[in-house]
């Protein structure tokens, strides 16, 4: 179903990075007091909230909320592994489309830099088979098998990485900042993590925060009319469907038609499809990904990845720029902020906001994440 | 002492070492689909009620990789570098494990068998043991 009546209001975000001293709670009253701030209200003005985050303490959002004030509104909790901050936002999205809430804030923050130093964390204690395997060795497992089937090269995933950190320069809210051009032969030559994927090639442990506001497009054209419109029109969000050979045991990356699927399922309840997109957000936790969502996604066809990438098609300044704030790899990938970090890109560039890094003339965009390997959500949105 | 399982109901330990272990699966009676690990309801066909039955022991690569930093999770501190592997089983599963082997040890469509490595011990002097697939005799990555 379209989603039809709802537009962003506000965004705001902590740049990702490490923050031994503050506390998640205040990375995100700084995230959502910035939104709120962009937006022109208060939580006064808030109906309800969705709260993300990946850290495994129980009522963590709750108390963040409380950070920006207590105005019985209703929150709830959101968790969704890598994915959490665009459900939060899927969630947003739908209480003010179906009429429930004028004005509703998804609010995600983490704290990785915590969990990565060996804080109780959800993974211990789980089967303990299940936990054996470091994260960038699925990945690896995905690109070794690229590799046999369609002779994809190392220097591929270095592209897309060196792409992503040179888009994160241009970006001020990126986690990752180079002081020059980053170069395929520097990814390549950076620490091999797991073969082919070098350290280069994965996105950082770090911490942020990072909040949207929506709001009734009526409540938006009344508050905000000097302001471009910028409008969620679809969300899809999938779990894994079975077929055979299904990995069920371990950490692993999901069958690769979950994404295919939810985006069929995105751009159906939109009307569109992949070319009427002008900039697109995905799950670049690791570099290889990248170049699989280009097919996934619907941008080429299969097995015709490696051409988009050389082509310089995916880049900014190409037909359709992937990861245009650095992605996960430059931008940064705390986890619970992740996805509402790919909204404030899209809205930032949907407004004509984005400065050296603006996609000109933009006027949708698509926000891919998977999580856990076991979801996949994909939104569109859409400016006037 | 004897050998006790990292984790139960995932693996057996046979009496005889020489002998490799086999995953412990079900099968589903009304469409025949095979899944390891153990699951009650049936995920083709919804099925409610598999058979016990028992996995492997070979199986063939789909993918692989291999990892360059310490053994995740801490299960064996001492390895620094070891083999990830995806392996079919031929009742259908696809099972994720550690590989035995260096770097230059695999191939894509190569035959492996379940292996038991031991791990530490426990206080009662049992090895704590967790399976891994090796190339079989004669599989060695073709040259």
């Amino acid at each position: 179903m379209r989603i039809e009546g709802a537009a962003v209001a506000g965004i705001g975000m902590v740049r990702f990075g490490r923050y031994p001293e503050r506390s998640g709670a205040e990375l995100a009253r700084d995230a959502g007091l910035a939104a709120l701030h962009d937006a022109g209200i208060t939580l006064a003005d808030v109906d309800e909230a969705y709260v993300g985050y990946i850290q495994p303490a129980a009522m963590v959002g709750i108390k963040a909320m409380k950070e920006l004030g207590l105005t019985g509104l209703p929150v709830t909790h959101i968790e969704n592994a890598s994915a959490t901050g665009l459900v939060a936002f899927r969630e947003a999205a739908w209480a003010v489309a179906s009429g429930r809430a004028e004005v509703a804030m998804a609010l995600g923050f983490d704290k990785m830099t915590d969990m990565a130093r060996g804080a109780p964390s959800r993974g211990m204690g789980r089967d303990q088979l299940d936990s054996t395997i470091l994260p960038a060795a699925y990945f690896a497992l995905w690109a070794q098998r690229r590799m046999h089937d369609h002779g994809t090269r190392p220097e591929h995933f270095a592209a897309i990485a060196a792409k992503n950190w040179n888009h994160g320069a241009l970006n001020p809210l990126s986690h990752r900042q180079t002081d020059h051009t980053v170069t395929v032969d520097e990814v390549l030559a950076s620490r091999m993590v797991a073969e082919p994927l070098t350290a280069m090639m994965a996105c950082p442990a770090d911490d942020g925060a990072a909040c949207a506001i929506v709001a009734s497009t009526d409540w938006v054209q009344r508050h905000q009319p000097d302001r471009r419109m910028v409008r969620p029109i679809a969300s899809a969000l999938q779990s894994e469907a079975y077929s055979p050979g299904h990995t069920f045991l371990g950490p692993v990356v999901g069958p690769a038609t979950m994404t295919s699927t939810t985006a069929r399922l995105a751009y159906e309840d939109a009307g569109l499809g992949p070319d009427d997109m002008h900039l697109a957000l995905c799950h670049d936790a690791f570099a290889n990904e990248e170049l699989e969502y280009y097919e996934l996604l619907g941008f080429c066809a299969e097995g015709e990845g490696e051409k988009l990438l050389d082509a310089g098609d995916t880049a900014l300044g190409g037909r359709i720029p992937f990861n245009t704030d650095g992605g996960l790899i430059a931008r940064g990938h705390p986890g619970g902020p992740t996805g509402l970090a790919m909204v404030h890109e899209i809205v930032t560039q949907l407004r004509g906001e984005a400065g050296a890094r603006q996609v000109e003339g933009a006027r949708r965009g698509l926000a891919h994440l998977v999580g856990g390997g076991s979801v996949c959500t994909v939104n569109l949105f859409e400016a006037d | 002492m004897g050998r006790v399982a990292i984790e139960q109901g995932y693996f057996t330990i046979p009496d005889d070492p020489a002998e490799p272990p086999r995953l412990l699966g079900s099968k589903c009676p009304r469409c025949g689909e095979h899944f390891y690990p153990r699951r009650l309801v049936c995920a083709r066909c919804l099925h409610q009620g598999t058979e016990a039955v028992l996995l492997g022991p070979t199986g063939r690569l789909h993918t692989w990789t291999y990892v360059h930093v310490p053994l995740f999770a801490k299960k064996d501190g001492s390895v620094d570098a070891y083999g990830v592997g995806q392996v079919d089983l031929p009742e259908g599963p696809r099972v994720q494990a550690i590989l035995v082997g260096g770097p230059d040890d695999f191939e894509i469509g190569m035959e492996l068998e379940l292996d038991l490595e031991t791990l530490s011990s426990d206080e009662d002097g049992n090895d704590v043991v967790i399976y891994r697939f090796k190339p079989t005799a004669g599989s060695g990555r073709v040259a």
